[in-house]
């Protein structure tokens, strides 16, 4: 592949994605440098270069060349934007894939109403198809094609975890059954690395009274192809879950407590695939608030640690679930402090949008931490911090660590599972 | 000809008409890309959200208004200052009732629009100091935000200058920097002025689509 | 005189402390001429007339008096005396008359001088000296020292007050300046829309002065080591000399505006809102002091834009990034840079 092709690549996929909306975007940005202020990457380095407006500079070069009202007769006139080169591009790559976690808070703030963070997704897709993309991501992506896993977990190691939560919680789980209420899908990170939510779902649905199981063929709920921004690998990805999901015929799916994986499956899902799924998608959180409206997961013995709420970008600002978490805590927690900026304004994790699998991204998400290390800072006392997503979890526990607090981090299904109303 | 005869009469008649026929061109353009019908199954209203979309994000949300506080100021004291003058000072009212609506409507008292006046451009200088003053800003802003400043600045300006309305040769150079400011205004970024509902709007409709108040 | 290292650097605003002295000598000069030209404003008839009255003649109405006397009797009260209120039963006031005699015969007719001056003496001084260059160079190493909104208000100040100031000269110097170099028709145009930009942004600038004050109070309060300063003339004569945040000549130059400034606002207001004096006398007094006090602050700004642009190495740097170098910052204000930094703004081999 030639430099240049390289950048015609990119920049065809750039005007492709490059729809009414993005374009009533570029059009209406003023300049105002507000989104700057809502930049984590930006307050915690001080550098303008990491300005959202800024990131997506090449993407609204190529659109003012060639695609915007006007942009022919700029051409004639010689008005119009310089190509975008591969050096350029290149160079861009970090701002768009480490310094920006997709968070939205830029969208939020920003007067004119743009959605830089839905743009940078759409701006991923150019990078992608030029093959342009971070390591740590290119490698999830291949252990994804060969075990559905970006961290290259099997069946085999999901079912050893099955087995060690089903002795520890003493409920089966069952994996495959057919026509079930629910069928879950979780990330890897919890898989390995919190497999007590296993033995929280099967505590919570028991008492529900709901049938639920877990697909031996499509377990995985992160789509890397999102975070990368491919849609036809985010669509290969999702693929395997509809399908089994459809050949079970469960009635719901239920997305876990997972950043991006929610909008994967709920709202980009039926567009990459092109149909109506026939089951009902649900997130954990969703489906746990209605419980509990309902009565079936009655709240017990309150936990009385000081307790409070990350809201995970994907799940709260960009998920619209911001009552859902709160309504459970103050049920199941006696000591439940919300942070300063908490809800819609709050702070990503930092290494959300697939910074955390980016290696070169580590010590720019590390400062980014420091703005939720705080918030964190702002609450006295502060016992534990209930963190809904296993990628914040994760990031949480490195981020911590880096900056040598001690703070239990926990997860919300696990703390809803240990306080749920004895029998 | 004198030269404010060709300024309020065949300038203008170009200057409105490349104004309103560009606007139009470009805002139709913009929609005509067209964007793919989204079918997952909906938590909201899209049109809905379109609108709330457009209002919300005229106010500063939570934290963030005291970390921008003077980009608010600034911004709300020019455009609200601009917008009293132009469709509340009495030379403008006649102007508009004269030429293009055929009737007219309460005007500010001289005081009045003194003080609008005065708060549109204490906004506005504010404004572009903090485009050079602030290194983001620096960074972001190009040719043509500062052109555009500065045309809007030189007309209110010139205005200005001729109030009192006692020299030809004042008024005529505030209608020569109108018909410039009206010409230039579909090509750069003065037309925001008409995009922002479209792209406030779209983010409303994608979020509240979603059950969501981005 | 070729200086030594250390002697020749004149800090940042002794100049403009050393102009403001100078404005204020003049400012004075200018007060004591006009009360020298106000004791010969008493009119002596033609050396020709005649009078009318003679002593022989008929009584005069008012009895042996002379004509003088009785002029003197219609403008009631002492010529001399232009604050005293107008006695009863007056026909005549003369203070306009005194009033536009000071105005036209010192204010128009040499207050243009000034600033001209001014700028030729900086313009020699830039000659013969030249930019005072940063000692030891720049580091490449910056300390930060105003903040987004002290820029920004110091700048918006800064354009008003351009604004104001040119519009200012127009208006006051369109008779004397404009007329014979461009003619009456320019000289009318000019002077309208000077007029209407005056009145407009002058308000803005009284905003804008209480901005200012608020954020550049701080550090702007005279102490002893400005006086140690001030002794040794900013370091003209030898020797380096420490200053805080801001030096002798900056703090004076905050004051100055501060106090001129507000003088400005009030006499600026009167002007705007005459309908609210019933004795003209105030709004003559306002037009005097706005004159004088317009001719003192552009004098001083131009100084001080001086300092700020092509005189000082670095200086710039402060309000344009908000970050000074740190070589500049131990040589023109080692005690802020210590305070701020927490290092010592002593080098090896520096004089002290």
């Amino acid at each position: 592949m030639s430099d240049q092709s390289r950048a015609d690549i990119a920049v065809a996929k750039f005007l492709e994605h490059t729809d009414s909306e993005a374009a009533s975007f570029f059009e209406a940005c003023v300049h105002c440098g507000e989104c700057a202020d809502a930049c984590q990457f930006y307050l915690s380095t001080g550098d303008p270069k990491y300005t959202p407006t800024y990131k997506l500079q090449p993407m609204i070069r190529a659109y003012n060349r060639d695609k915007a009202p006007f942009s022919s007769l700029k051409k004639m006139l010689g008005l119009a934007p310089s190509k975008v080169t591969e050096e350029e591009l290149l160079e861009w790559e970090p701002l768009v894939y480490d310094s920006c976690n997709m968070c939205a808070r830029c969208t939020l703030v920003c007067p004119m109403g743009i959605d830089i963070a839905g743009t940078i997704r759409k701006m991923r897709e150019g990078y992608a198809a030029a093959g342009m993309v971070p390591e740590g991501l290119q490698s999830a992506a291949e252990y994804v094609k060969k075990t559905s896993s970006p961290m290259g977990v099997t069946i085999k190691a999901l079912k050893a975890q099955i087995a060690h939560q089903e002795k520890a919680c003493g409920i089966p789980i069952e994996v495959d059954k057919q026509g079930a209420d629910y069928m879950a899908i979780f990330s890897s990170m919890e898989i390995m690395g919190y497999p007590e939510v296993l033995g929280a779902y099967a505590k919570l649905f028991k008492k529900a009274g709901v049938s639920w199981t877990i697909s031996s063929v499509a377990y995985e709920a992160t789509n890397v192809g999102v975070q990368i921004g491919s849609a036809p690998l985010a669509k290969e990805i999702l693929q395997r879950v509809v399908d089994a999901a459809e050949a079970l015929e469960v009635k719901h799916v239920i997305s876990p407590e997972c950043g991006h994986a929610y909008g994967a499956i709920r709202w980009a899902g039926p567009n990459l695939m092109g149909r109506q799924f026939k089951f009902e998608v649900v997130h954990i959180i969703e489906l746990l608030d209605q419980l509990r409206r309902e009565g079936k997961i009655p709240a017990g013995k309150k936990d009385g640690r000081r307790m409070t709420l990350h809201d995970p970008c994907q799940i709260i600002r960009r998920g619209g679930l911001m009552k859902e978490p709160r309504s459970l805590l103050d049920d199941s927690c006696s000591d439940f402090i919300e942070m300063k900026g908490a809800g819609i304004t709050n702070f990503c994790c930092g290494g959300g949008g697939g910074v955390s699998a980016n290696p070169r991204a580590e010590e720019l998400k590390t400062a980014a931490f420091g703005l939720k290390v705080e918030q964190l800072n702002g609450v006295e006392n502060l016992e534990a911090v209930v963190v809904p997503c296993g990628n914040c979890r994760t990031v949480f526990e490195d981020g911590l660590d880096a900056y040598d607090m001690d703070l239990e981090v926990v997860g919300l299904s696990e703390l809803i599972a240990q306080t749920l109303a004895e029998e | 000809m004198s030269f404010i005869e060709f300024v309020e009469g065949p300038l203008y008649y170009v200057a409105a008409t490349v104004f309103v026929l560009g606007a139009l061109w470009r805002l139709i353009g913009i929609i005509r890309i067209g964007r793919k019908k989204d079918i997952s199954p909906p938590k909201g209203s899209d049109a809905l959200g379109f609108v709330k979309g457009n209002l919300r994000h005229f106010f500063p949300r939570g934290i963030f208004a005291r970390r921008t506080w003077l980009h608010i100021v600034g911004g709300y004291g020019f455009h609200l200052g601009l917008f009293g003058l132009l469709l509340f000072a009495a030379p403008h009212v006649a102007f508009i009732s004269d030429r293009i609506t055929g009737f007219s409507w309460p005007t500010l008292p001289r005081w009045g629009f003194i003080i609008t006046a005065e708060v549109a451009f204490l906004g506005l200088i504010v404004l572009w100091v903090r485009r050079f003053s602030d290194p983001v800003m620096r960074l972001i802003s190009d040719w043509d935000d500062h052109l555009g400043t500065w045309l809007t600045f030189l007309a209110m300006l010139t205005g200005c200058f001729a109030m009192g309305e006692s020299s030809v040769f004042l008024r005529a150079t505030h209608m020569l920097l109108i018909d410039i400011w009206l010409i230039y205004f579909p090509f750069g970024r003065l037309m925001h002025a008409f995009t922002f509902f479209l792209s406030r709007g779209n983010t409303g409709a994608t979020y509240g689509r979603k059950g969501m108040n981005l | 005189m070729k200086q030594q290292s250390g002697t020749g650097r004149l800090s940042n605003t002794t100049w403009t402390a050393r102009i403001a002295t100078i404005m204020l000598l003049c400012a004075l000069a200018l007060v004591f001429a006009t009360g020298e030209t106000y004791a010969n404003s008493h009119v002596r008839p033609p050396g020709d007339a005649v009078n009318v009255i003679a002593d022989d003649g008929a009584p005069n109405t008012l009895g042996d008096r002379s004509d003088a006397e009785i002029w003197d009797d219609f403008r009631g009260g002492n010529p001399r005396d232009i604050l005293a209120p107008q006695p009863e039963g007056t026909v005549m006031t003369t203070t306009g008359q005194q009033w536009r005699v000071i105005r036209e015969r010192f204010i128009v007719k040499y207050a243009g001088w000034f600033p001209a001056g001014v700028i030729g003496i900086l313009a020699l001084f830039f000659l013969v000296k030249g930019r005072m260059p940063i000692k030891g160079g720049r580091s490449g190493k910056t300390v930060p020292r105003f903040t987004l909104i002290h820029r920004i208000a110091h700048w918006t100040t800064a354009g008003v007050f351009m604004i104001l100031g040119l519009s200012g000269l127009i208006i006051l110097l369109g008779r004397p300046v404009i007329v014979p170099l461009f003619g009456r028709e320019v000289n009318s145009v000019l002077t309208s829309a000077s007029l209407q930009g005056h009145n407009l942004f002058g308000p803005l600038f009284i905003v804008c002065l209480i901005w200012m004050f608020v954020k550049f109070i701080r550090g702007n309060f005279f102490q002893l080591v400005d006086f140690k300063w001030i002794l040794k003339l900013g370091g003209l004569f030898g020797g380096h000399v420490s200053s805080s945040q801001f030096n002798f000549g900056e703090k004076s130059w905050f004051w100055l505006l501060m106090i001129v400034g507000a003088v400005m606002s009030v006499t600026g207001l009167a002007l705007e809102f005459p309908w609210f004096f019933e004795d003209l006398r105030w709004l003559q007094i306002s037009t005097i002091l706005h004159g004088v006090g317009a001719i003192a602050l552009i004098c001083v700004s131009i100084g001080h834009i001086y300092m700020g642009t092509i005189g000082v190495e670095g200086a710039i740097d402060s309000m344009l990034i908000g970050e000074v170098d740190e070589n500049w910052a131990k040589e023109h204000h080692d005690l802020w840079y210590e305070e701020v930094t927490g290092k010592s703004a002593k080098e090896a081999g520096e004089t002290t």
